[in-house]
């Protein structure tokens, strides 16, 4: 122990402001947020425990259940095209040849994972636009299709809210898949093509397979954050849309901030970590990723 | 109207608390004296960075203004040499505000000094560019302690009140000579800034006005129009904007209206008697925009839309969008602020001095019964909060901020900066030109304190619509579940995505089932 900690003290010293960071802004909020579901919390004056009165109230009320399925339907959509469109991407520019042209497919693609929420929705309320949007004139243009009000039809707003977010995160998740496809042993390709494998089986043969880990990291990631959305919903949402595209996160955003009912939004938020954590089990198990 | 000025605020240093490391062997005094070294030098870093920040707030606090406070009402006095240090404690002011102050962080702290200057209160303002109600609750329920915090919305007062964050004002607001006289405070305002209880819990910062139609009063001259009175006047003067080329390019590119949203189209409702959020009818709960008689204006709206007369991004137009809309020659007619109707005007003129832009205030649509209804809007208020240090500072300000200086200097600025004064004359200086005349306060109640220039060309007008048919709206509690209700299909009925009557019915169904209207 001694002689460990002679070897490795400037090592844990260094650990000290890494594991106070975690503890105050980690586990200590967590630990705070938890307590406060537990209150009748007011901002100023007394806070008595009313045990599990919050969780009651976020439990029967209609407009949680409708935030979960939003977000799952959002979120879920988000993961499935935000998983297969960088992939089928990465395996595209894997079989260019052109370095020049693949270096800025990547660049481009990559762009609007830099951008805001906030630059991005602007852009997109713009694009969309029914009068002057770039979106509705090609539309009218190429099909004669009458403008359509992409961001205030219910019919609409989920499917825009997945597309969005999978355009700005798929340059980011599509590096980690060409970073997993260059790792693959070139003997792999080699033998694969000695035995007459094809283009096409060479992908289904060599690079999914050799990929597989990547492709678990990437899903379990994207789990993690399925039930986390909020900066998009905040920009894109409209009142008009709101009982479509309203997630758990706004839930809580409304009923903490906009409403002070802090007791229901901590309650809120413990249910959201708790879904989170069920998701990001089944995912483990279903993926298999303990055998990464 | 929300400035950014990057939020300042003071920085705190706290200390490490660190418990002992039990070490054992030979070592122990060794690595025991490397962690108490650490320890030390942290600590003493902590101390030394302390004792630099209150150096600097004594050298702050004691800066060569006099501590003197006579104003022109000789309200806010000023404490003397002989102040005992319990009072000087009391002379020193935390504010959280929204809109008052200065434009930059650097006029902000000169802001502060004409405060002092003025009332020998030492003022610290904070005032975050951005997301401004969140601060206000991550800072009551943090547990900071402000003196006053700036509101402008009466369903959060109600909030406050109830969750005990705000002081009841009653007695010094009664016992206040400035606060307590109609000329200052027409009595029967102060009813806005009541609690169930009866008791006044906040002060107003500046009067605020009410909303209304904002027409293209050159548009209208131009096509020969006059302004409208009844729905059916709406409807032709709107049509004519969309259609007969008011901007005069030749093309079909102006829409006769736009709005942000459901954002203020009380204007237009008024036709139909109906009132914006709740209206009490035999102690019952009722919302007229989700009753039947609302159908028609929806299916009115939905007309315009259809004939491509309202700018179909008014669902999700935000209000710049909308006011850019109509400066930029695209719309007719917006729906918004009194006080814009002179800042839009301005706006054109400082482009281009010969426009012909001129936007002015109408009334909004005739009811059944002859009346028009519009929209007062909710003022803006300081409050005390329950654990706020200096209430008798807070209290001397609020008589200040309602006085003849107080008000110059919410409304003008800072003198030397914003504006010079000369023999009882007032002149602009560049820098108060760009400022607007707007520190937190462009209008105000205080019927003694005459404007130093005119208001803005068209302002007068729409307040005067304001003061003669505009009222307030009840919001209750539970106000922010049956919005999203009311404006989700009210949107839907009139951009036609939705037939109005079932909009109406569905609406009616939901608030009934979630216990948001009685009737």
């Amino acid at each position: 122990m001694l002689k460990t900690w002679r070897k490795y003290g400037a090592l844990y010293l260094m650990m000290i402001p890494v594991i106070c960071y975690f503890l105050v802004y980690g586990y200590y909020p967590l630990a705070r947020g938890l307590q406060i579901s537990f209150q009748d919390y007011r901002l100023i004056g007394n806070r008595p425990y009313i045990g599990f009165d919050n969780y009651g109230t976020v439990w029967h009320d209609p407009n949680f259940w409708k935030s979960l399925t939003n977000t799952l339907v959002i979120g879920g959509g988000s993961l499935v095209c935000g998983f297969l469109a960088p992939l089928i991407i990465a395996l595209s520019l894997n079989e260019v040849l052109k370095s020049w042209f693949k270096k800025t497919a990547q660049m481009l693609l990559y762009v609007p994972h830099l951008l805001s929420w906030v630059v991005v929705g602007g852009m997109w309320i713009y694009l969309l636009s029914p009068d002057t949007g770039l979106v509705n004139l090609l539309l009218q243009r190429t099909l004669d299709i009458p403008p359509v009000h992409f961001l205030a039809e219910s019919g609409w707003a989920r499917v825009v809210m997945i597309l969005v977010a999978t355009w700005k995160d798929m340059g980011y998740n599509c590096i980690l898949f060409l970073a997993g496809i260059v790792a693959i042993n070139p003997s792999l390709y080699e033998a694969a093509r000695l035995d007459g494998a094809t283009r096409w089986q060479q992908v289904r043969y060599v690079t999914l397979p050799q990929i597989q880990s990547t492709m678990k990291v990437v899903l379990l990631l994207n789990t993690l954050g399925l039930l986390r959305i909020f900066d998009q919903v905040f920009i894109l949402r409209n009142n008009s849309t709101a009982p479509d595209v309203d997630v758990l996160m706004y839930y809580t955003y409304q009923k903490g901030i906009l409403d002070f009912h802090v007791g229901v939004a901590a309650a809120a938020s413990v249910l959201v970590l708790i879904f989170t954590l069920l998701l990001t089990l089944i995912v483990r198990k279903l993926t298999r990723f303990d055998e990464v | 109207m929300n400035f950014n000025i990057p939020f300042k605020n003071s920085s705190r240093l706290s200390h490490l608390a660190e418990s002992p490391v039990p070490v054992h062997g030979r070592q122990k005094p060794k690595a025991s004296s490397r962690i108490t070294l650490l320890v030390s030098l942290l600590t003493l870093g902590s101390m030394l960075l302390s004792a630099c920040g209150s150096s600097a707030n004594q050298s702050s606090g004691s800066n060569s203004f006099p501590a003197n406070a006579s104003n022109a009402n000789g309200t806010a006095s000023a404490s003397n040499g002989e102040t005992s240090s319990a009072q000087a404690a009391d002379t020193k002011l935390r504010i959280l505000s929204s809109n008052v102050g200065g434009k930059t962080p650097e006029e902000m702290k000169r802001f502060e000094e004409e405060i002092k200057r003025l009332t020998g209160i030492e003022v610290t303002i904070e005032k975050p560019a951005s997301d401004y109600d969140q601060k206000v609750l991550t800072a009551l329920g943090s547990g900071e302690k402000y003196d006053l915090i700036e509101g402008s919305d009466l369903g959060k007062l109600n909030m406050f009140i109830d969750q005990g964050v705000t002081t009841d004002l009653t007695d010094f607001v009664q016992g206040s000579k400035e606060l307590s006289d109609p000329t200052v405070v027409p009595t029967e305002e102060w009813d806005q800034l009541k609690g169930k209880d009866g008791h006044i819990y906040a002060v107003f910062s500046k009067f605020q006005g009410g909303t209304m139609p904002i027409v293209r009063k050159d548009w209208l001259d131009k096509l020969h129009l006059q302004e409208p009175k009844t729905l059916d006047d709406y409807y032709n003067v709107l049509k004519a904007f969309a259609e007969r080329d008011p901007d005069g390019n030749g093309k079909k590119d102006t829409y006769g209206l736009s709005t942000s949203g459901l954002y203020d189209i009380q204007g237009f409702m008024s036709a139909a008697g109906l009132k914006y959020r709740y209206v009490m009818k035999d102690g019952k709960r009722t919302i007229p925009y989700a009753s039947d008689a609302a159908i028609p204006m929806y299916e009115w709206f939905a007309k315009l839309t259809k004939e491509g007369i309202l700018d179909p991004n008014f669902v999700t137009n935000d209000t710049a969008k909308m006011r850019n809309l109509f400066l930029t020659d695209r719309v007719g007619m917006i729906t918004y602020w009194d006080a814009w109707v002179g800042m839009l005007n301005n706006t054109r003129q400082e482009e281009d001095p010969n426009t012909s832009f001129q936007a002015e205030a109408v009334a909004g649509a005739e009811g059944p019964d002859g009346k028009i209804m519009l929209r007062r809007g909710d003022p803006d208020y300081w409050m005390v909060p329950a654990n706020a240090e200096h209430v008798e500072a807070a209290e001397k300000f609020l008589e200040f901020w309602h006085s003849e200086p107080g008000i110059i200097l919410g409304s003008l600025g800072i003198e030397g900066e914003d504006y010079t004064k000369d023999n009882g004359t007032y002149t602009l200086t560049e820098t108060g030109k760009e400022h607007g005349m707007d520190h937190g306060v462009p209008f105000w109640y205080n019927e003694n304190v005459k404007a130093p220039f005119d208001k803005l060309p068209g302002v007068q007008a729409a307040q005067d619509l304001v003061k003669q048919y505009a009222t307030l709206e009840l919001s209750l509690p539970e106000w922010s579940d049956a919005e999203k209700i009311v404006t989700n299909y009210a949107l839907k009925a009139m951009s036609g995505s939705m037939p109005a009557a079932d909009a109406v019915k569905q609406m009616q169904k939901e608030l009934k089932a979630a216990n948001l209207i009685d009737e």
